[in-house]
């Protein structure tokens, strides 16, 4: 449903519009004429893609329930034989499935624009390209939960900046944590067990610049497995939020 | 065999945006029979749609309970016995009627051919055949509404809940939608809706539940209610009056007398007696009494 | 939600046309500085444009930072591990791009030992580009080139961009680099007309690699004309002396004792510290006495 939405409301027909501006931008970075463009274009193109597919999680994931409130159409839905918690994993699978389309359809464009200045993809693509979509099933998981605890506008704003603060805040919590007393050494590790680890999900940094080697088996584990954890969470918190909801 | 509906000592309370809190609905208990079909009356703001929601397990309240078929109210079972029509018509803008019954009908646990053939024949039978292939957004308030009833009939539940059941339909498609519900108690199934149409309340319902204020009023059945609202009058001339009048007759004059009765048996059966007795009846008023003229009297009363 | 993706591509696509943006610049004021912020104030769109065009070649300009390492972000010591004798991780190769002297600079990912986080802490150092930067070495500058094409194109009155952009051209040392070297800062001077930066980069490139020591006076006098203003910047000053002192080199190998005397003394009034005009100053007498 949620799919069918998205394919409706235009949005992801807005994502296939945006891959085709990739490639178009990438044919104007051969003005350039200028040999060596490999490593900048798979900056260019992993930085972009990045964020626009956070991007489309968010609006996703922190739309599905506030429309069904706003609409009415959540009437006719509870009144069918589902639970509440039933509704809640349908619209997070919903987001999760639309996020991943509209970044596998940017990935596709991004990847056609990347071969025209002779990038070679390898097996750390393939782990961007993983670690990316189990990144995205935090995002939405996250959106999902703000929703339900803020308004529509509250919930997207917060996701975002989140999303893409959650490096920086995890830097300044590193830094403050090496010179702060002990209680505050504290919060600050409880703050950032809290806090959603996005930056971990992007690989980016190894897949862009040169020679560096595919990540351990073992660490795309422990990447889905953090996932699974922290979504539950956030499962489990939507759930509490939205068990008791008058609607 | 279980109540389609019991409810207890039912409280629901809000809380506004200041921080008041504010009661729809107090201490309401009423129980519905199965196959019954009882309208539940009150004006606006008497808490209604509150109770309602409370029965579909929309809302959890304060105190008391809703069972529905003895299954606590809002539950997964319980909620696979009921069709429900909410007071606002909104369906997803995005999906046609036809997709919208064939998604519900999926969640209601139909497939196949068997949901195909069911989403058909509820188009049809809610006149929405015309309209399948539109999305919801282009259509009028009134198809909506067909589109409502339609999937609140889907799978042919137990009971139905309805609130404002003919809003937005023309007289054409109340007719439609009363003979559908007609032909569904008649097949047993329980109906228990609201609505502000008094006139569809008298043609449908079995019995009538009023509330105001979020309180219990008085609980009606409306055969009897009819009889008791209506005027039952006899103009006629007679050596012998009539028994079980309401009140003496009214002398008329030349040999003319009024006699009121409480109910059309009492009245037959003066006719037949002035008849017997070789009087002459003149004149009969068999009148049903106004619903409306009830509602207002009971609810100003009540306030 | 449309509205916003179609306005970032919007934005993407100004950005990466240069033909644009040249047309723009004519109607656009040049982007925020610190000199001239009443124009910027009277006109909120232009302004606008102008942070947002600065904005982009800033974090460009970040970005070759990181080219240069790799993809491994680094940051510079804070104060207070200055204070508490941290040293920087320290680099093999000395780079003249870096932002940052070497000395003065960790991983944004801490070490094993210094970090908290532990599991997590393991993970990002297995997904981030991340190694042990212990002195390090730099890639290839020519890696970070497009960038500097990007921040000139975006911002023509970005400085930095042509001069570094034109010391990269140049890094191949053969004739064919040094005049498209040349031919670079030549469009960065028509935007930049009194750019002492790229004045004297100009004038030394000239001198230094061709000997073409009449054009390079040329530019370099320029620069010392347009140095007598009172407020340079940084950038303008480091310039600035190093414009006197290719002209003092100049004037002493075409012998002009009177003119790099004149040069060393204006020189040496601006820049009384400076000790390549010093040293030359107490090598003119020997100079004078040369043979011609």
């Amino acid at each position: 449903m949620v799919v069918l939405e998205s394919i409706r409301r235009k949005d992801l027909w807005v994502v296939a519009i945006l891959g085709f501006l990739v490639i178009a931008s990438a044919g104007m970075l051969g003005i350039f004429g200028f040999q060596g463009l490999e490593l900048f274009a798979k900056d260019l193109g992993f930085s972009v893609l990045s964020m626009f597919s956070t991007v489309v999680a968010v609006l996703t994931s922190t739309r599905v329930m506030p429309e069904e409130l706003k609409q009415r159409t959540l009437y006719p839905l509870l009144a069918r034989p589902i639970s509440r918690f039933d509704l809640l994993v349908g619209k997070l699978l919903g987001s999760i499935l639309v996020s991943w389309i509209g970044f596998l359809l940017l990935a596709a464009m991004t990847g056609i624009a990347l071969l025209w200045f002779g990038v070679k993809f390898d097996l750390l693509t393939v782990q961007y390209l993983v670690a990316k979509m189990l990144g995205l099933v935090i995002v939405c998981s996250v959106g999902l939960t703000l929703s339900l605890c803020m308004t529509h506008a509250a919930g997207c704003t917060v996701s975002v900046r989140v999303a893409f603060a959650s490096g920086l805040i995890s830097r300044a919590l590193i830094l403050a944590c090496a010179s702060s007393s002990d209680g505050f050494r504290l919060l600050f590790k409880v703050l950032n067990g809290v806090l959603p680890a996005y930056g971990l999900f992007d690989l980016g940094g190894r897949a862009a610049y040169l020679h560096w080697s595919p990540v351990a088996p073992w660490v795309i584990l422990a990447l889905a497995a953090y996932m699974l954890i922290y979504s539950s969470s956030m499962l489990a918190l939507a759930w509490i939020r939205f068990r008791r909801l008058a609607i | 065999m279980q109540l389609p509906i019991a409810v207890e000592d039912l409280h629901v309370q809000y809380r506004q945006k200041n921080g008041k809190i504010v009661d729809a609905v107090q201490g309401l208990s009423f129980a519905v029979q199965p196959g019954e079909v009882v309208g539940f009356l009150g004006p606006n703001g008497a808490g209604k749609s509150s109770t309602l929601k409370a029965m579909m397990g929309f809302l959890e309240p304060r105190q008391g309970k809703c069972d529905i078929f003895g299954l606590p109210s809002g539950s997964v079972e319980a909620k696979r016995r009921i069709g429900y029509l909410p007071e606002v018509a909104l369906y997803y803008p995005f999906l046609t009627p036809l997709e919208t019954l064939h998604f519900y009908g999926e969640l209601q646990g139909m497939s196949g051919r068997t949901l195909r053939d069911e989403t058909r024949s509820m188009l049809a039978q809610v006149g929405l055949e015309e309209s399948s292939g539109k999305l919801n957004r282009n259509l009028s308030k009134g198809l909506l509404q067909r589109l409502g009833i339609a999937q609140a009939l889907l799978g042919s539940p137990e009971l139905l809940i309805l609130d404002e059941v003919t809003s937005g339909l023309d007289p054409l498609g109340r007719r439609e939608l009363r003979a559908l519900l007609n032909e569904r108690k008649s097949r047993g199934c329980t109906l228990f809706f609201s609505s502000h149409e008094l006139a569809e309340v008298e043609m449908l319902c079995d019995r009538i539940l009023v509330i105001h204020n979020g309180k219990f009023v008085e609980e009606r059945n409306l055969g009897a209610l009819r009889e008791q609202i209506g005027r039952y009058a006899l103009t006629f001339i007679s050596r012998d009056f009539p028994k079980n009048t309401a009140q003496p007759p009214t002398d008329l004059g030349n040999g003319q007398f009024l006699a009121r009765f409480a109910n059309k048996k009492h009245l037959l059966e003066a006719i037949s007696s002035v008849h017997g007795s070789g009087g002459q009846v003149l004149d009969v008023i068999a009148e049903e009494g106004s619903i409306e003229d009830y509602f207002i009297d009971t609810i100003e009363r009540a306030a | 939600m449309k509205s916003s993706i179609i306005a970032m591509a919007a934005i993407a696509c100004l950005s990466l046309s240069g033909s644009s943006i040249s047309s723009i610049v004519d109607k656009v004021e040049s982007p925020i500085s610190t000199a001239d912020l009443d124009v910027h104030e009277s006109n909120g769109s232009v302004s606008l444009l102008g942070q947002f065009r600065t904005s982009v070649t800033s974090w460009l300009w970040l970005r070759t930072d990181l080219y240069l390492h790799n993809g491994v972000e680094m940051r510079p010591l804070t104060d207070g591990e200055v204070r508490n004798g941290r040293t920087g991780v320290g680099s093999a190769d000395h780079q003249e791009l870096a932002a940052i002297d070497a000395d003065k600079l960790v991983t944004v990912i801490p070490a094993k030992s210094e970090d908290f986080r532990g599991i997590l802490g393991d993970l990002e150092r297995a997904t981030r580009a991340y190694k042990d930067m212990a002195m390090h070495t730099h890639n290839d500058p020519e890696t970070a080139f497009p960038l500097f094409r990007l921040m000139t194109w975006i911002d023509p009155n970005f400085v930095p961009g042509w001069t570094s952009g034109a010391s990269l051209i140049a890094r191949k040392s053969t004739r064919r680099a040094i005049v498209q070297s040349l031919e670079f800062l030549q469009v960065g001077l028509q935007y930049n007309p009194a750019s002492i930066p790229i004045l004297v980069q100009l004038g030394s490139l000239n001198a230094g690699r061709l000997r073409r020591f009449d054009v390079a006076l040329r530019y370099l006098q320029k620069a010392t004309e347009v140095g007598q203003k009172p407020r340079l910047t940084e950038d303008d000053n480091e310039s600035l002396v190093d414009g006197y002192r290719w002209l003092a080199l100049i004037y002493r190998e075409q012998h002009e004792p009177e003119l790099l005397a004149h040069v060393l003394r204006e020189g040496l009034k601006r820049f009384p510290d400076d000790r390549v005009l010093m040293r030359l100053s107490a090598r003119k007498a020997e100079i004078r006495k040369s043979p011609s």
